[in-house]
């Protein structure tokens, strides 16, 4: 039986816009499991992003309740939901994100030092992580405009990961990046979730779900189906990836 | 649509995005027109001020005033012969300094006072007199007084009011018959020139000062100083007395600039306050569009791209803040229209005289024209980087391929606080835009550094001024009768128990002049030893010790060049001997022409030189008002007899012996007589008595009168540096507002992310206050060191204004926490950056 890391109770969030509410995500109940990488798919407007993003504590739900353990973070303020981040959530986004003004170890420190007290160690371990993704060194002190889409998301993992967070999120961690470097990316994915990362990702990409290991599809913001998978690369690829097309036909995709 | 449409289009939506800076700016402007709009405005105003007076009351130009004594008709023909002088005239006028008036709570308050007949005043100036009273009821009064405005402006009186004037012990009471304006002795500083009845002017005759007051026209002022020193020397030569150390002589350039500087002073402060202002509305702009720019700069590549040139972007910027200031100016403009007729009032209170001209529109319509030219060039200037960005560079958010930038502050090296480094970083990243903030929080800190100095000082009482006066404040200054030995006298008073110290000194009797420098007369400060002194304290060198040494105030050594060492000759009566300056001292009082010097060195010069004045010190506890009616009745009985005299009680011998003692004070003050015996009989009795106790002439406390004269002076300094102060706050306080506002639309995207990372609004907000801590940090260190050079350089003149350091360095404190504080609250906004706003956008 797995542990339950994230779970959600009715969970609702309507967006209202000049008296016009729409009503993204209705009543839905979820568990994400410890050591899990959950790939959550939609077509778009399904409300898949909104869910990751009321998931993770960077947008607070209009109803029901969003439990990180047995902690209920729905009702937390602004700041706390900030501190929650800090310590259990990592995130990857499809437009990246860094921040242009600083290196790209600043980039990574910036992420750390919001946790940590700096240290050698922790040093060591920036250099480490942006070593493991292919960052070489005379790229750290460069800036993110001077770095290629590919380079800049590994970059932004080598961030999510810095304070090996509970959960690790990514929005369409791919979607600006070209095939080549989308496979890297992905590689990256993989590696940490072998390490036991649970992960949370948001896709449109077959490709980029079949790293999964759990597939939640959305259709207007209820929970439709869900497959399951043995972890990638325990299991034939093709065949993994005809169960999962299958799946998708079935949710009419 | 046409290129101006555009323009305006693309001006009034950037206003409508940026609201609170347009709306901060706007009163930036408002602020800077108002202050130099009104002031300039008003000071056209305040400068007729003395040309309305003059025509109004139809005054001479200059007046010097001769102890009666001294005067010798012949000395109007002396004037007349010069041809400057086109009308001459001799009065009568009584006056002293050392009479007292009661106040509203019936306390004794010292003010030196004149008295004229109406008859007299008349052969001065013309004024009319200002009443409600009929003629029949003015006759109706038994001691009828008219003063000058400043009575009824400044000290609120009003007639029909009972003003009571106090000389010595004795009390003569008048009832407030009109007011009207003078030129002669019209504030409370100089002395006011009262008009009475001519019954009443002959009783005070017999106990006040006799003067005859000179008064004759120059061509407005064409004979100058040079005429008047000129005519003294004349005088001197033909009458072979000191007349020199017995004229005051009030020339028409120094009314009219004392009339005029009084109130200019404090429009300068507005129009300096105001340069701040406008000083820092530029450095916002050059920030504001700059920020705006890098904001917006996609959305310029694509204005571009789609036909816009950058010349159009420019001068939409230029039009928004020319717009911005349009606005600030109007408002501004109207509350020129309702500040002015206040600043004019002002100008006549602190002048103590009404004669305000009219309100000019001509400088508020130039000061409006010349913000917004000002406005529009610093915006045009800044808004000219628009051309450096083409589409493509534009797009690329104006970064080049490449970035060579040195990297500050790599995180890798935080040692304590990230918060801390990442503030650091952004102040080096945006360093020449802290500089413009350095340099309007250094100007500002400039401001309070010097308005708080001076605030403190004057707020520190009487006796942080008294201790820069350069003269003794003893708790009564006793000035004797000529015959009367001053060395003996102050032994005497010295064994009584409520005497702490008597000191022998010199009064206001005999005058020196420095043949160096064109015969300036000095006012010799003459005691037997220096160290016995309280309140004089050498800046320089040391206190004189021999007879040819001699002290001089800092304030006259600048003027004139004089060093410690120099060799100078002191002329008295035609006699000269040379002195060596052996110290300089500060000194706030008589303009700096104090002289000091021991009695031995007074000897060499004056050979019948005697101390004439003791500066008495009491013990603690000892109440000034009691022990000053014991002195008076035990050696001032000049002072009180007419008191008990003219009452009519008492026992017949008492009656007669207060008759007599009426008789000796009027002898000796008219005829100079010394010493006096009498004896009478009536019937069995023999009534004797001598003038032996008629010791003093005055008696006065210098605290009191210092009081009177600086009380006004004390207030206006305090308001005007409170507001100087508060005005430099809400600057510093808009700007940082400002500037924390541009930052977070700027950094939006950063600041997003940050927040996405784990990072609170609270530390992001200390972040955002922390970049400023540096500019802060300088500006405070910068302002300070300037504030306090500028206060000892303004007030060097004056006499030294003791700085509080302690104090000072509060205030620095305290302005660091105020920058930091603004600019936390400045950067609340940053709450409203959504995480999922960011991320959705």
């Amino acid at each position: 039986m797995k542990s339950s890391v994230l779970h959600t109770e009715k969970l609702c969030k309507t967006f209202s816009n000049s008296g016009i509410q729409q009503h993204v995500i209705k009543n839905l109940d979820l568990e994400i499991h410890k050591g899990d990488f959950t790939v959550i798919m939609g077509s778009s407007g399904s409300g898949k992003s909104t869910l990751l993003y009321a998931l993770s504590g960077m947008d607070k739900p209009t109803l029901g309740k969003v439990y990180f353990g047995d902690v209920d973070i729905s009702g937390y303020s602004n700041d706390e939901l900030a501190v929650f981040r800090r310590k259990h959530c990592g995130f990857v986004f499809q437009s990246i994100y860094l921040l242009d003004n600083m290196t790209v170890f600043d980039n990574v420190m910036t992420a750390a030092l919001a946790l940590q007290k700096n240290s050698p160690e922790l040093v060591r371990k920036a250099e480490e992580l942006l070593r493991k993704v292919g960052i070489s060194e005379e790229t750290w002190k460069k800036y993110p405009n001077q770095l290629s889409g590919g380079e800049c998301q590994r970059v932004g993992i080598v961030r999510a990961v810095i304070n090996e967070p509970q959960i690790l999120f990514a929005d369409e961690p791919t979607g600006s990046l070209n095939s080549a470097s989308s496979f890297d990316v992905l590689d990256i994915f993989t590696e940490l979730h072998g390490k036991g990362q649970s992960i949370v990702m948001v896709t449109h990409d077959v490709k980029t779900a079949m790293r999964g290991n759990r597939v939640i599809f959305i259709s207007d913001g209820a929970v439709v189906g869900e497959y399951e998978m043995p972890p990638y690369g325990t299991d034939d690829i093709k065949k993994r990836r005809d169960g999962l097309q299958s799946f998708l036909d079935r949710m009419g995709w | 649509m046409t290129a101006m449409g555009k323009i305006i289009r693309l001006s009034l939506a950037n206003i409508k995005k940026h609201k609170f800076e347009a709306v901060s700016l706007t009163l930036l402007v408002m602020m800077c027109m108002l202050l130099i709009g009104s002031s300039l405005s008003s000071s056209v105003g305040i400068k007729a001020i003395f040309q309305n007076v003059m025509e109004k009351t139809g005054s001479y130009e200059n007046f010097i005033l001769i102890l009666e004594k001294n005067y010798d008709k012949e000395y109007l023909n002396i004037l007349k012969e010069y041809p400057q002088v086109e009308k001459v005239d001799a009065v009568e006028f009584i006056y002293s300094m050392n009479t007292n008036y009661l106040d509203e709570q019936g306390k004794e308050q010292a003010l030196t006072l004149g008295f004229i007949t109406a008859d007299n005043n008349a052969r001065l100036e013309s004024s009319p007199i200002e009443t409600t009273l009929s003629d029949e009821e003015i006759a109706a009064l038994e001691h009828p007084i008219f003063m000058p405005y400043t009575m009824q402006d400044t000290m609120e009186y009003n007639i029909g009011d009972t003003f009571d004037m106090i000389y010595g012990t004795r009390r003569f009471s008048f009832t407030v018959a009109g007011f009207y304006e003078t030129m002669l002795f019209s504030t409370v500083s100089d002395g006011l020139k009262m008009i009475v009845s001519d019954a009443d002017y002959h009783i005070l005759k017999s106990v006040l000062t006799r003067y005859t007051v000179i008064a004759y026209n120059d061509n407005w002022g064409e004979g100058g100083f040079e005429l008047a020193q000129s005519f003294m020397d004349e005088c001197e030569a033909y009458s072979n007395c000191d007349v020199k150390g017995n004229m005051i002589f009030y020339p028409f350039k120094d009314m009219e600039y004392y009339i005029n500087s009084s109130a200019e002073m404090v429009l300068n402060i507005m129009i300096a306050m105001a340069v701040v202002i406008i000083i820092s509305v530029a450095v916002m702009i050059r920030y504001r569009i700059a920020g705006d720019i890098k904001e917006q700069i996609v959305n310029i590549g694509v204005l571009e791209a789609l036909g816009y040139t950058s010349k159009e972007i420019t001068f939409s910027y230029v039009l928004e803040y020319l717009l911005i200031s349009a606005v600030g100016v109007l408002i501004g403009t109207g509350g020129c229209f309702l500040l002015t007729p206040v600043l004019l009032r002002m100008g006549e209170l602190m002048t103590e005289h009404r004669g305000c001209g009219d309100a000019a529109t001509l400088p508020i319509f130039l000061t409006g024209l010349g913000i917004l030219v000002f406005v529009g060039l610093i915006a045009l200037i800044r808004a000219g980087m628009v051309r450096n960005y083409p589409p493509v560079r534009a797009f690329r958010k104006g970064q080049g391929d490449h970035r060579f930038g040195r990297e500050h502050f790599p995180l890798r090296n935080t040692k304590h606080s990230v918060h801390l480094r990442l503030a650091l970083k952004a102040f080096v990243q945006n360093f020449r835009q802290n500089l413009g903030l350095t340099i309007c929080i250094t100007i500002s800190a400039v401001t309070v550094v010097f308005s708080f100095i001076v605030f403190n000082f004057f707020n520190s009482g009487l006796d942080a001024i008294c201790a820069t006066a350069g003269m003794e404040m003893s708790d009564l200054h006793i000035e004797l009768m000529p015959y009367a030995d001053a060395t003996e006298l102050a032994e005497e008073l010295e064994q009584m128990p409520e005497v702490r110290k008597a000191t022998p000194t010199s009064g206001y009797n005999v005058f020196v002049s420095i043949s160096d420098f064109n015969n300036e007369v000095m006012i010799p400060m003459a005691f037997s030893d220096f160290a016995v002194t309280e309140n004089i304290f050498p800046m320089e060198g040391r206190f004189p010790e021999h007879d040819n040494e001699i002290m001089l105030t800092s304030q006259f050594a600048k003027v004139k060049n004089v060093r410690t060492g120099d060799s100078l000759t002191l002329e008295h009566l035609n006699v000269e001997k040379s002195y060596i300056v052996s110290g300089i001292v500060t000194s706030s009082v008589n303009g700096g022409v104090n002289l000091y010097i021991t009695e031995d060195g007074m000897k060499r010069l004056v050979p019948t030189y005697h101390h004439d004045t003791i500066e008495l010190y009491l013990e603690d506890g000892v109440d000034t008002e009691s022990f000053r009616n014991v002195l008076t009745s035990e050696y001032g009985r000049s002072l009180s007899d007419a008191s008990k005299g003219g009452s009519g009680t008492g026992s017949y011998e008492e009656r007669i012996r207060a008759e007599a003692e009426q008789q000796i004070a009027e002898l000796m003050a008219t005829y100079g007589v010394t010493h006096i015996e009498y004896s009478i009989q009536t019937g069995d009795t023999v009534i004797s008595g001598n003038s032996s106790g008629f010791l003093i002439s005055a008696i006065t406390d210098m605290k009191d009168v210092l009081q009177t004269q600086l009380g006004g002076l004390v207030v206006a300094v305090r308001i005007v540096t409170s507001i100087l102060m508060a005005l430099s706050a809400v600057v510093v306080m808009i700007i940082l507002f400002i500037l924390m506002e541009s930052a977070i639309r700027r950094d939006r995207k950063e600041f997003g992310i940050m927040k996405g990372l784990g990072y609170t609004s609270h530390e992001l907000m200390f972040q955002l206050a922390c970049r400023i801590v540096p500019s802060a940090v300088i500006s405070v260190i910068a302002g300070t060191a300037i504030g306090v050079t500028a206060t000892g350089l303004l007030t060097s003149f004056i006499g030294v204004v003791r700085i509080d350091m302690p104090r000072v360095i509060v205030l620095d404190i305290v302005m660091l926490i105020f920058c930091f504080v603004c600019a936390y609250i400045g950067a609340r906004k940053i709450k409203r950056i959504s995480v999922y706003e960011l991320m959705t956008e």
